[in-house]
């Protein structure tokens, strides 16, 4: 087979891949549409709860109006960072944190029957209702403390894109650790909570030995620094750690997955995706 | 004659609720695995906390601010994680009660439906309450030293019941709109917002402007986590016999609020099959 060839089949099979994410992202918004009041009403619900955790932060800068270099409009930047790259990609991969209950319930069977990526499809199948709301409200508060220039954007879409990529990558790794350690669900829910606790509060408030470990073995660091490091102070440094880490953490959670695979036996329960 | 009727009547009720509280006491120590994970996300909160305030008061162990040093506060923030980690879900045991049908279980039995889930609630509180409060100990004890609030003790542990009461029936409140609404979790996640802010969980109310202080003073919120918390630690500096009172009037507010709640609810609830 010629080289061409070759290349136009993986053209074929990127755009099939594509076209089928397309299709399940299609699905689950009209599954979410369904019901409809439940819908506005959790992502509303979830709005107003990110709104209360800035009006904490308001009354905490109210007192200290600085702390070692941050002030109010750089934590709600952190929020919308933070809130909105996850909501994207609670809303597009939903199942990025469910991975381990999905596992360790034996419901991988329905994915593994079916010719596509199997990550992929785990991920794209389901879709938060609350997550629209908090990638909404990332977006309200990038209007209104954002920098409203076409640098700024870009760089607040950057944002979002490599926070809700690192929340993926650390929840695909914790979740494979299901297929080696069995009912790994409580670990993982315990990674998620806690990564997601350390990912909205100042990065500069850690030091020494914390500081460290927030930028390496627990990466939330990367996400808690991108309003200084990529929205006010652009460090070019630290744009490309924070890039390196988003694809290493990427790889890394899905060569664990596939490795994983391997090892995974079918809990022989009869499922169906709804 | 009535009178030792009422006493049967009433000794008959205790220990039925009694038994409820002993049998929620025995699951609590049946999932001790669950447990532990849980106490070790309240040790990474509260070391979050330690950096944060300790930024906050650039790490100056002797400055006071609002009647609060470095110790006092990361104390006060101990106690009242205690409570807030202690209590549990109500909402999404009440809502899946009533969606699946168990509620018809257990209103056949001969045990008020919301005492049944009070005497649960309590025993799994407290004994959730203690078991926090050791491991946020270990925190506090490390970083801020020991606990040396005399009287303080008396008055935390006096108003302590009186909050688990006001967190049950403002939980209470919200988890029987489930028998109005489908979901109550977006209701719940606004409400656990209210007592993380405004309920001082974060923040000591002395530290918010005035004028929120004074909307703070109306609510039922600050009952449940500032009062015990802030008299651990400044013990005297309020009455505890008017914080006591105080109380006492939401819950009697509030109880009246549950019990029509209840029984308009449950006039209209139909329950298919079983």
């Amino acid at each position: 087979m010629s080289t061409a060839d070759n290349e136009s089949r993986q053209a074929q099979t990127a755009l099939g891949t594509l076209r089928f994410l397309l299709t399940c992202w299609k699905v689950n918004l009209a599954s979410a549409m369904e019901y409809r009041l439940s819908f506005f009403l959790l992502a509303g619900m979830m709005f107003i709860n990110n709104f209360m955790w800035l009006f904490f932060w308001s009354l905490f800068f109210h007192r200290f109006p600085v702390v070692n270099g941050w002030s109010l409009s750089d934590v709600m930047m952190l929020w919308a960072v933070g809130a909105g790259g996850f909501g994207w990609a609670n809303m597009m991969f939903g199942n990025f944190h469910r991975i381990a209950p999905i596992v360790s319930g034996g419901q991988l069977d329905v994915y593994l029957s079916q010719p596509k990526p199997v990550l992929l499809h785990v991920l794209a199948s389901r879709m938060s209702v609350t997550a629209a709301g908090d990638f909404l409200f990332g977006l309200a508060v990038y209007a209104w403390v954002g920098e409203h220039t076409l640098s700024g954007g870009l760089r607040f879409a950057a944002g979002l894109l490599i926070s809700g990529l690192i929340f993926m990558g650390v929840m695909i790794i914790a979740g494979s650790f299901a297929f080696f350690f069995g009912n790994s669900e409580g670990i993982a829910s315990q990674v998620f909570n806690s990564f997601v606790a350390l990912s909205t509060y100042p990065a500069d408030i850690f030091r020494s030995v914390a500081k460290v470990l927030l930028f390496t073995l627990v990466p939330a660091g990367f996400i808690s620094y991108l309003p200084i490091g990529l929205l006010r102070d652009y460090n070019s440094g630290f744009v490309w750690q924070a890039a390196g880490m988003t694809v290493f953490l990427l790889a890394a959670g899905s060569l664990l997955f596939r490795a994983g695979l391997k090892r995974y036996t079918s809990g022989n329960a009869i499922a169906m995706r709804g | 004659m009535i009178d030792r009727k009422m006493q049967s009547v009433l000794s008959l009720k205790s220990k039925k609720a009694g038994a409820v509280a002993t049998i929620t006491l025995r699951q609590q120590l049946a999932y001790k695995t669950d447990f532990i994970m849980r106490s070790t996300f309240l040790l990474l909160i509260l070391f979050v906390f330690v950096q944060l305030w300790s930024s906050a008061y650039e790490g100056d162990r002797t400055r006071i601010i609002d009647g609060y040093t470095l110790k006092q506060i990361i104390w006060y923030l101990v106690f009242t994680e205690a409570i807030t980690m202690g209590v549990p879900s109500l909402c999404s045991l009440i809502e899946n009660e009533v969606k699946n049908g168990d509620i018809a279980i257990r209103l056949i039995r001969p045990i008020s439906y919301v005492g049944y889930h009070y005497a649960a609630y309590l025993a799994e509180a407290v004994f959730r309450f203690f078991i926090h409060l050791a491991v946020g100990s270990i925190i506090a004890w490390t970083f801020v030293g020991p606990p040396s609030f005399g009287w303080g003790w008396a008055g935390l542990f006096s108003l302590t019941l009186g909050a688990i009461s006001i967190a049950f029936l403002l939980n209470m409140v919200v988890a029987l709109c489930a028998f109005w609404v489908e979901e109550t979790r977006g209701m719940e996640f606004v409400l656990h917002k209210l007592q993380f802010t405004v309920g001082g969980m974060l923040l000591p109310l002395d530290l918010m402007p005035e004028w929120l202080q004074r909307i703070c003073s109306w609510l039922p919120f600050q009952a449940m986590l500032y009062f015990p918390a802030r008299t651990a630690v400044n013990y005297g500096s309020a009455s505890l016999l008017q914080q006591a009172a105080i109380q006492a009037g939401w819950i009697a507010v509030l109880a009246v609020c549950t019990v029509m709640m209840y029984r308009k609810g449950v006039a209209k609830l139909h329950v298919n099959g079983g």
